[in-house]
């Protein structure tokens, strides 16, 4: 059909870097995590405990697949050779599919582990907002996990249906945040997080009038509701962190924190890769204890 | 021999309709495991405890409100879908709402012929639960005569005691291998075991529980036992779930075994046994039956579970515990936070987990998992 509109709106950039001031020739010690969302893969490659490169993309149906497309994609630019890497671990939804991990670890751990290197030492209670799920994850000064919550049976309020929402409304996902504080008031929330019930209410918002802007706001403070809900139950500790997808739009988050009346720690790093971060951290404590890979 | 308490478990209706057949005995289902198997078993009428199918169901929406547990739900559908139809009555220990719900609703949709409800006390803390639970016992022995067609005399009594009590000690004595260092059972075969209790005679299960005790002592178990686990709280025989985390090991880099519950369908129901110093055999049962250890709804003022608990996690030497509670469970959840702040400030680390009549296996590996990741002290990883 002529002009049909064919952008997909939900898709957000794959992305990946490489560190400009670290020569991989020179490390002791080379660590990979490698994060196999529902939603979202990375690879996060460490030399001797420093972030060296990563990549960011999307998850296929195929997890050993993701896993080798994001190892290759982070490692794109830097010549390293695969043989060169010491010790891997997988985490998240597909962790035991890693094919190249010597073992795995639940994204849980890795989350908090790797908060603890993005944000720094002082963060206590980590939110992660993933592809599929929700979790909130209270942690020591090393990053160890002493409790944590996940949303139950159900994946409403996550990044998935972020995206849906965005391609539902035509607006770009990473425009969302934005446009969502562009609107005269405050609309009230949608009543329901659920992909489905939410969608069927936001197209009758539009058909009554309602402007796009405020649909979306509507739905980013339903969103920022029910993870309220999952963060009271374990009760926020200072310093408050956020990781996965979802931490880039404003326009939950900033929601989010006026209701627990807390400012997050902020960071430059991409908050996708705190799983993979803390994974590939893991890797590096054992190497350097001698509990590496058997030669 | 451990596999014939899974084949039991699987083919419960198979095993009980070929008994019937096979003894002419009569057979009687009951819902909690407040019903005195005893006065049973005295009249030769075999009691069946009826437990759920953890299958999805959609025959009890008319007869159970949506925030009823999913337990007595699933239970009730049982009766409904016919998969009894074979027994000659039904019945019913009080013990809570819901269950109580599932026994009536089945007493007027099913016409079980023969039905009993036996008004077990709640408040079991107090000095007349015993005296009244006698003369209740006495209404409810008139009640099984007239199904037996046979007077029960107090030696029928004591027979029936007897057979109760070697049961719970066999299956005590078995659990008694849980606390080696590498168990030679799992909690999987042990849940296997205790429910296929509730669902075949005590005088034939009691010779095989005695050779698999035989057979334990010589058995060791190629796995790693990983954490020692215990689960607390509502009824549960979600076998899938328990499953699952005992084979977590072979897959992820942490594993466990469930070495102790305390569930109605394990210790709860059998750990306690029926004092045969006491001269009236009836008082002797009623006695059991207030001084078990109690489900949550007759728990109360004192919260006597807690140091039974306790004293479980200690004896079996449990690294964590994970509290289950069927959804909308209200007297396990009310007890929840108080189990958790106890066991917690005993050392104990807790992880809590909401059960369905089907378990999301997924998500409550990755769970479970992480909860023990944080029981496993890797100080490697930091």
């Amino acid at each position: 059909m002529a002009g049909e509109n064919t952008q997909e709106y939900w898709r957000w950039t794959e992305s990946h870097w490489k560190n400009p001031d670290i020569r991989w020739e020179d490390a002791k010690i080379v660590t990979v995590g490698i994060d196999v969302g529902s939603v979202s893969s990375q690879a996060v490659v460490m030399t001797d405990g420093h972030l060296y490169a990563y990549s960011n993309m999307r998850t296929g149906s195929d997890s050993p697949e993701s896993a080798r497309n994001a190892l290759n994609f982070g490692l794109e630019e830097t010549n390293m050779p695969e043989s060169r890497i010491d010790y891997c671990i997988g985490t998240g939804y597909g962790r035991v599919n890693v094919p190249m991990a010597d073992r795995s670890i639940t994204e849980i751990a890795c989350h908090a582990r790797g908060a603890h290197f993005i944000y720094g030492p002082e963060v206590r209670t980590v939110l992660d907002v993933g592809g599929q799920d929700c979790k909130a994850i209270r942690c020591d000064e090393k990053g160890k996990v002493v409790n944590f919550l996940m949303n139950d049976k159900c994946a409403a309020g996550t990044g998935r249906g972020m995206e849906v929402f965005a391609d539902l409304l035509s607006v770009p996902i990473i425009d969302v945040g934005e446009r969502s504080f562009q609107v005269k008031e405050e609309p009230e929330s949608v009543s329901s997080t659920c992909v489905v019930y939410a969608k069927t209410e936001a197209t009758g918002l539009l058909r009554k009038g309602w402007q796009v802007n405020e649909v979306l706001a509507a739905y980013c403070s339903a969103m920022a509701h029910r993870i309220f809900t999952l963060i009271e139950r374990i009760g926020i500790e200072k310093e408050f962190a956020i990781t996965g997808g979802l931490a880039k739009n404003r326009g939950v988050i900033e929601r989010l924190m006026k209701e627990i009346g807390l400012e997050p720690m902020r960071t430059d790093w991409d908050t996708q890769i705190a799983g993979a971060v803390g994974a590939a951290l893991f890797g590096y404590a054992l190497v350097q204890k001698g509990k590496g890979r058997k030669k | 021999m451990l596999e014939k308490f899974q084949e039991w478990y699987e083919n419960r209706h198979e095993y009980q309709e070929k008994y019937k057949e096979r003894t002419g005995n009569k057979i009687v289902g009951y819902f909690c495991t407040y019903t005195p198997e005893e006065l049973f078993y005295a009249a030769d009428i075999l009691p069946v405890r009826i437990l759920g199918s953890h299958e999805p169901q959609d025959v009890t929406e008319p007869h159970i409100f949506g925030m009823f547990c999913p337990f007595c739900r699933d239970a009730l559908a049982q009766g409904l879908k016919g998969k009894y139809d074979y027994l000659d009555g039904i019945t019913i220990g009080q013990s809570c709402l819901h269950l109580r719900q599932a026994f009536t609703s089945w007493d007027l949709h099913k016409n079980p012929g023969w039905s009993y409800f036996l008004p077990m006390p709640n408040h079991v803390q107090s000095k007349r639960a015993v005296p009244f639970l006698v003369e209740e016992y006495r209404l409810l022995i008139k009640k099984i005569e007239e199904l037996a067609g046979k007077r029960i005399r107090d030696d029928d009594l004591r027979q029936g005691i007897d057979i109760m009590n070697k049961v719970r000690q066999a299956m005590k004595e078995i659990y008694e291998f849980r606390k080696e260092e590498n168990p030679p059972i799992t909690g999987t075969e042990a849940m296997y075991m205790t429910c296929a209790q509730f669902f075949t005679d005590a005088r034939e299960f009691l010779p095989v529980a005695k050779e698999v005790n035989r057979e334990l002592a010589s058995r060791r178990l190629d796995r790693d036992p990983g954490k020692r686990i215990m689960l607390i709280g509502s009824e549960n025989d979600d076998i899938e779930y328990i499953n699952m985390i005992e084979t977590l090991g072979e897959r992820e880099s942490v594993g466990c075994t469930v070495v102790v519950e305390e569930h109605c369908t394990t210790t709860r129901y059998f750990w306690d046994e029926v004092d045969t110093d006491i001269d009236d055999p009836v008082r002797a049962i009623a006695e059991r039956y207030v001084l078990r250890t109690p489900c949550p709804s007759k728990d109360w003022p004192q919260r006597t579970r807690l140091q039974r608990i306790l004293k479980l996690a200690k004896d079996f030497r449990v690294d964590g515990a994970i509290i289950i509670q069927q959804k909308f469970c209200d007297p396990h959840e009310a007890d929840i936070p108080f189990i958790r702040r106890f066991l917690e400030d005993n050392g104990i680390p807790t992880y809590f987990l909401e059960f369905d009549v089907t378990v999301a296996s997924g998500p409550f590996a990755v769970r479970t998992e992480a909860f023990l990741e944080t029981l496993e002290a890797e100080e490697d990883l930091f």
